[in-house]
């Protein structure tokens, strides 16, 4: 089936590939197209005249198209232009030849240009080599193929090949070429109209300088040399390779082909040429060829029949009859009229059967016991600590896994070996100031780049609270994983550098739209810490001028002024971290260390009371004892060990099987908390970060379309988006803008705004193009091309 | 060799594919060596060989190879003389790349060539090893430069290759108790040369656009053992290793023969003082193989177009030529 390979694989293999479409990568090149830029205008406008300056007198000679070409090949370089448009000028050819770049030409073409010279040329313009080759479309073997047979379709694929023999394939199942124009026409793929011109451009040069063959030089000598050192022994022209219609550089090096065509006058004698390709003497003449085997045992076997030439056309199969059908007793028996043996025999066990297999049943695994406990009440009576998760944000490099990696060492959380040991290892990859941020950043890649890439998560407590960290990355890469900490935290720490322009870039860049993403989570309160202190000498002009403008934005974010507190530290150092500073350049500050603001922080009311809503932010397969487990923070009710649970956007439900909350077992959970949960009947493929893990009998409803209060962050029109709840996201887009609301009221101040500036809050409706759990006073967060352009509370089901 | 097994399958018993060493062999010391090959046909000529193309007819085009054995079977024991290589060789596309391959201008090629469990005296393993895909990379650089890759941007094409019998290392009978034969491994240069061979075959059978028909061929330096001062050095072509008792170097190449070209060499052993020698042995032996070739691919293409060209079979059965010719 040669040449129908090809063809045959393509309709076959197409089902998973639809929308393959070779067609418009190619369409576009060849064509000239007037690509050019308005800077490309002026620049050609400009570099015409600086040219016809350089030329002088030989300026008049000289047409402006001939100047603005030169240009455009040497990208506008005037001495360049000035030089090559001379020399042609010089020497009065009046054919064009446009520049050839060095290295357009390989060292192969060149020696094939020599060669071409040495060999007696007596053809004109000579098509380029590449192109004459691809053009020629057509396989002979097409006019020898019968008419083709039409393809199945995919489905019938099967049925198609049933019959196909082992080898001997018969004619009428072979696969047809048919001529189609290539379509590589030997241009730059896919590239712009200008990049192809450009291509065309050099390659008619190319043809050209090659037809003149002028540039005998002594490196293409060389590559002549060392391309006959390549081969093994002769060099006496060898067969004409595709009949002698078509030349490629590389073979140009023998002659004999080359006078062939030359001398082939026109049409009839050229078929005569292909007929008869010059019989040529093969660079090496075997005395003795090998023979050919008669198939043995096993390859006739293989193959089917033991030569060729033997071989038995096919019979081709219209029908293939069973062979009892011949039979007279066939037709009268009706063999399928009564049940069969099979049948008889399951009726009379039928009943018993059933039975048996009822008490078959294999003995359910143990359960998980479900204590039944009244969580509520359990956790009123624990009297636990006030529990608080926060997240430290902050732009890239502020110094926040720094500043943690402190608090969690002043803390005595972290002991003094595993900090000397870090530090011993961050001075081996001569990265000592990173020796803290080491104690939040625990894999090797973030420690060898020395950027957050993952959450981290840590503990600490003091006498009142129990604390989680969630250590943001800051690089706006790992936004996405930055949103999936947020979304577990109660409120923000932002970290500032304090140091001379980090601010300002931060404000430009992750400051703000972590800012943005915290806010829009629904958090309210937030400590500022304006860190690095030390690198501005404790210069109390530069914490109030951050003060002041941080204060100007976060209320523009709409946070209350109240609620935002500004601390200067210093992480490296330690200093108002967890001990006040001594040093005498801060006597001006007096106020609250850190540890003392993060534990007068006010927390979210808890809804113990309401369903069960946890956000997973992350899955993870644990050991043989508990094979799935999942982690995230309880939005709102409480868990307990054998309760089951509804994983959505799965659908699927699950037994928790043990509860873990900061590292240490046990028996239930409630919201506000981070526990890991570990989980048996349900498959691991039914749970992905970002899903919505809630009680069954009181389930989040996926929505596809939603209305929801919107606080803009950058120009919002009806647009595409990318929608995020916690982690888990759909593509969407901005339906429609209902109306624009007042920010403190929540009255509508105008209906149908066409589009709302940042800053603004409107109603909108959002539309999903995948399903996700959205319920009423869910936050999403809205995301256009690796921006955040909004941050959402949905109001209901639109 | 060590060799995985896989929890899934039943693995056959480790150790030898061929039938056991027998207890004359052992007792009677001279008995042995009656029974060692001996290389019967002329330094230059090279072992029949056999071909048959379109052999699987899901695969757009695919190729069978077998080299018999030379030396007659003997009488009195069960075990082969020599091996007989045996090789298959499908080729699958052009077809479009996934969409996670990254755009390509050309045809991107991939060989993959495996070992039949059974194919040596020692039993393979089910996983590619390394000798394996070595061979791999071998003959993906015997056959790119020859595939006209251009014309098919954003496609890929494979070249599997089967091997259901290789050529042995040295004869079983020099080797220890366990049946394999572990002498440089001079065997692997002739499955090379085969799979270059056969991997030709059947992608002109798949029909698709070379700039030559590349060939395979071996040529190799031996002790002659009828010299008695152990210093002359033979160069024949095709070594059957069982056949020789010291192979010295050897020396594999694919070569395209109309344009005197060598795509892929392999050299093996200590060559001496003129290498150029064994290359052009080797060349040789590439030149005579694709006598056999041609003249498959032609019948091929003959059995093709048989039925409906019975008219004006002569005139069209040199077009027929031509384009195989042109490969
Ligand atoms: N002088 C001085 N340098 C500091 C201070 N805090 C952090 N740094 C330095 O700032 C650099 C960045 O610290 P990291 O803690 O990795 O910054 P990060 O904010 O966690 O960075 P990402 O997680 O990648 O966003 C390190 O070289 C620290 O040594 C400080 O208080 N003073
Ligand atoms: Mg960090």
């Amino acid at each position: 089936m040669p040449p129908g390979g090809f063809s045959r694989t393509r309709n076959v293999d197409y089902d998973d590939d639809d929308a393959y479409d070779d067609e418009d990568d190619y369409s576009e090149e060849g064509e000239g197209g007037d690509g050019m830029t308005e800077h490309d205008k002026e620049q050609m406008r400009v570099g015409t005249t600086r040219v016809r300056q350089g030329l002088g007198e030989l300026s008049e000679f000289t047409s402006d198209a001939q100047i603005q070409e030169a240009l455009w090949h040497y990208y506008y370089d005037v001495d360049k232009s000035v030089v090559y448009l001379k020399n042609k000028l010089g020497t009065t050819e009046p054919k064009q030849e446009a520049p050839k770049k060095e290295k357009a030409t390989s060292r192969f073409d060149q020696a094939a240009s020599v060669a071409d010279q040495k060999a007696p040329t007596t053809t004109g313009k000579q098509t380029h080599p590449q192109s004459s080759w691809l053009e020629e479309s057509a396989y002979r073997v097409a006019y020898l193929s019968p008419p083709p047979i039409s393809m199945p379709t995919n489905e019938a694929i099967g049925d198609f090949f049933w019959d196909v023999p082992w080898g001997n394939v018969p004619l009428h199942r072979l696969g047809v070429i048919t001529l189609d124009t290539p379509r590589y026409r030997g241009g730059l793929l896919g590239g712009s109209s200008k990049l192809a011109a450009l291509a065309a451009k050099r390659r008619k040069d190319r043809e050209e300088a090659e037809a003149a063959a002028t540039k005998a030089n002594s490196e293409a000598n060389a590559a002549v040399a060392m391309l006959d050192k390549l081969t093994v022994k002769s060099k006496e022209p060898t067969s004409n390779l595709r009949g002698g219609d078509t030349e490629r550089p590389s073979r140009a090096r023998y002659p004999g082909r080359r006078r062939s065509r030359s001398r082939s006058p026109p049409p009839e004698a050229i078929d005569e040429a292909i007929l008869k390709p010059a019989v040529q003497q093969p660079a090496i003449v075997c005395e003795l060829p090998a023979q050919r085997a008669k198939a043995s045992m096993f390859a006739s076997t293989l193959c089917g029949g033991s030569s060729t030439a033997a071989r038995r056309p096919f019979p081709t199969l219209e029908v293939f009859p069973a062979p009892y059908t011949i039979y007279k007793e066939y037709d009268s028996a009706k063999a399928f009229a009564s049940p069969s043996p099979d049948d008889i025999k399951k009726r009379v066990q039928g009943e018993k059967l059933a039975q048996s297999v009822e008490k078959l049943a294999v003995a359910d695994e143990p359960k998980v016991k479900s204590k039944n406990l009244n969580v509520v009440q359990e956790f009123e009576k624990s009297g636990l600590k006030r529990m608080a998760n926060f997240v430290v944000v902050g732009h890239v490099d502020h110094g926040k896994s720094t500043l943690m990696g402190r608090l969690l060492y002043d803390l005595k959380v972290i002991d003094q070996r595993s900090i000397d040991k870090l530090r011993k290892e961050a001075e081996n990859i001569g990265k000592s100031s990173f020796a803290l941020a080491w104690v939040m950043d625990e894999t090797s890649e973030e420690r060898s780049r020395g950027v957050t890439v993952d959450i981290a998560t840590n503990y600490f407590e003091t006498d009142k609270t129990r604390f989680t960290i969630l250590d943001a990355p800051g690089h706006k890469d790992f936004i996405p994983n930055m949103i999936s900490g947020a979304s577990q935290a109660d409120f923000p720490v932002l970290v500032i550098d304090a140091s001379t322009n980090s601010f300002e870039s931060g404000l430009k860049g992750q400051t703000k739209e972590h800012i943005l993403i915290a806010r829009s989570m629904g958090m309210q309160h937030i400590i500022v810490a304006v860190n690095k202190m030390d690198t501005v000498s404790w210069s109390k002009a530069r914490f109030d001028d951050i003060t002041k403008r941080m204060t100007a934005f976060l209320t523009e974010a709409s946070f209350l002024e109240k609620r935002i507190t500004f601390i200067p530290l210093a992480g490296l150092t330690g200093e108002n971290v967890v001990k006040k500073i001594e040093s005498s350049a801060a006597h001006w500050y007096t106020g609250e260390t850190l540890l003392e603001a993060l534990e007068r922080v006010e927390l979210p009311k808890r809804n113990l009371q309401k369903a069960l809503r946890l956000s997973v932010a992350d899955v993870f397969r644990g050991d043989m004892r508990s094979p799935l487990s999942i982690s995230g923070r309880i939005d709102s009710g409480t868990v307990q060990v054998g309760d089951t649970i509804l994983a959505l956007p799965a659908n699927e439900t699950a037994t928790i099987k043990a509860i873990e909350v900061q590292d240490a077992p046990v028996d239930w959970a409630v919201a506000g908390q981070i526990p890991t949960l570990h989980l048996t009947d349900i498959d691991p493929i039914h749970l992905r970060q970002g899903d919505m893990v809630c009680a069954p009998n009181a389930p989040v409803k996926l929505v596809k379309a939603f209305t929801s209060k919107l606080l803009a962050f950058e120009h919002v029109l009806p647009m595409p988006v990318e929608v995020f709840r916690s982690t888990l996201n759909s593509p969407g887009g901005i339906r429609t803008l209902s109306a624009r609301l007042n920010k403190f009221t929540g009255e509508i101040v105008k209906k149908k705004p066409r589009i709302v500036k940042p800053g603004e809050v409107a109603r909108v409706v959002v539309q999903l193009e995948r399903e996700l759990p959205i319920e009423e006073g869910m936050r999403v967060v809205l995301r256009e091309r690796g921006r955040t352009v909004g941050a959402g509370l949905m109001e209901n089901v639109a | 060799m060590a060799r995985r097994t896989f929890p899934r399958r039943n693995n056959a018993p480790s150790g030898g594919t061929c039938a056991p060493v027998f207890a004359r062999t052992i007792k009677e010391p001279g008995y042995l060596q009656t029974l060692r090959p001996s290389r019967s046909r002329g330094s230059n000529e090279l072992r029949k060989i056999f071909l048959q193309t379109s052999i699987i007819p899901s695969a757009s085009g695919s190729a069978y190879l077998e080299i018999p054995s030379s030396s007659p079977a003997s009488k009195s024991t069960l075990i082969p003389p020599t091996s007989s290589l045996k090789i298959t060789a499908s080729v699958q596309g052009p077809k479009p790349l996934p969409r996670s391959v990254p755009f390509s201008p050309s045809l991107l090629l991939t060989t993959t060539v495996k070992f039949a469990p059974f194919a040596t005296r020692h039993r393979r393993g089910y996983i590619r090893d390394s000798i394996e895909r070595d061979l791999g990379v071998h003959l993906e650089t015997a056959l790119r430069g020859v595939i006209i890759g251009e014309r098919w941007p954003k496609s890929g094409v494979e070249v599997v290759i089967t091997i259901l019998e290789g050529d042995e290392d040295g004869w079983w009978g020099d080797s220890g108790n366990d049946g394999s034969v572990n002498r440089g491994g001079w065997g692997l240069l002739n499955v090379l040369a085969g799979c270059i061979t056969v991997a030709s075959a059947a992608i002109t059978d798949a029909g698709i656009d070379c700039v030559d028909v590349v060939c395979g061929g071996v040529a190799a330096l031996t002790r002659d053992p009828a010299a008695r001062d152990k210093k002359e050095l033979v160069r024949i072509l095709d070594p059957c290793p069982a056949e020789h008792k010291e192979i010295v170097a050897a020396c594999a190449v694919g070569y395209l023969a109309s344009r005197d070209e060598i795509t892929e060499i392999w050299m093996k052993g200590d060559v001496g003082a003129d290498p150029n020698a064994l290359v052009e042995g080797a060349t040789h032996a590439a030149v005579g193989s694709l006598a056999v070739v041609k003249e498959v691919l032609l019948e091929a293409l003959q059995a093709k177009f048989q039925g409906p060209m019975e008219g004006n079979e002569s005139g069209l059965k040199r077009k027929a030529q031509d384009v195989e010719m042109t490969g």
